[in-house]
């Protein structure tokens, strides 16, 4: 598990800087604000706004 | 700066606004060093610098339960030092660097170490998440030092620690000149050798508690407490 509960509550999406979710069965983080989704690749989350995706 | 000479600080007047370094560089630049630095980087840098990794590990006295950040984890070089009852979180920049982190953090079954790729200028964890901030060898690598090290404060809880284990150009006039002019040259292996620590600490408000000098006094390791 890349992600574990605890650190889900410290981590912020790097655009907004508000909580992120675990989506797609703990393969990507979600930002419900600004709808960018942040994927895991290889157990690696990447906190990186050129790499997300839009996703409404 | 009471930790200084104060003959070195009367030499320093421009400390609070003075350039850290004469070499800038760019994340895109740093990012394609070490993209070609990935393979060879424990091999160049793995034995030589240890010794500075492992006073670091000890001076930190690492507290079960404490969260960790490792800012600039590079190949996971640090990952196995840390002890299995702390949290360890470590990011670089770099996918090439982390992917070799992954494989050592994996064959050591490390599970106390989280690897993320985020750009340690731009740090996306909310306030006081951390009860140490460390970056080992990499203060020097980035292209904006001030901005990283203000958001490794960000992250860190108040009474802290941030650790720094860094090149500083050197207080001795010479070897100071000499540093300046590495530095164009060592800038190509990702690395500004002539960081001027007096301006630097003062410029980021960083209140050390303790400065040590290691690997012959060629690094120093530089603990702060976060107010």
């Amino acid at each position: 598990m890349p992600v574990d509960a605890e650190l889900l509550e410290i981590l912020a999406c790097p655009n907004c800087k508000t909580p992120v979710r675990l989506v797609k069965d703990g393969a990507a983080l979600k930002c419900d604000q600004c709808h960018r989704v942040y994927p895991i690749k290889d157990d690696i989350p990447v906190m990186l706004i050129d790499e997300a995706t839009i996703e409404p | 700066m009471a930790l200084f000479e104060p003959e070195h600080e009367k030499l320093r007047p421009d400390v609070n606004s003075q350039a850290l370094s004469v070499i800038a560089v760019e994340n895109d630049f740093v990012e394609g060093v070490y993209e070609k630095l990935a393979t060879v980087y424990d091999v160049f840098f793995g034995p030589i610098l240890h010794p500075g990794r492992l006073l670091a590990l000890q001076r930190m006295n690492i507290q079960p339960g404490t969260r960790v950040l490792e800012v600039g984890v590079g190949t996971g070089i640090n990952s196995a030092l840390y002890p299995h009852h702390c949290h360890v979180t470590a990011i670089d920049f770099s996918a090439p660097m982390l992917a070799k982190a992954r494989q050592r953090v994996s064959r050591k079954g490390l599970h106390h170490v989280t690897l993320m790729e985020m750009d340690a200028a731009e740090l996306t964890f909310a306030d006081g998440s951390f009860d140490i901030v460390y970056a080992p060898y990499f203060v020097n690598c980035v292209s904006d030092p001030l901005k990283v090290v203000r958001e490794m404060q960000r992250v860190c809880k108040p009474g802290g620690k941030i650790v720094l284990l860094n090149h500083f150009r050197s207080t001795n006039w010479f070897m100071s000149r000499f540093d300046r002019v590495l530095t164009p040259l060592t800038v190509h292996v990702g690395f500004k050798s002539d960081l001027d620590l007096p301006g630097f600490l003062s410029q980021t408000g960083l209140q050390p508690i303790s400065i040590e000098k290691v690997i012959s006094g060629l690094w120093s390791l530089v603990i702060c407490r976060r107010d």
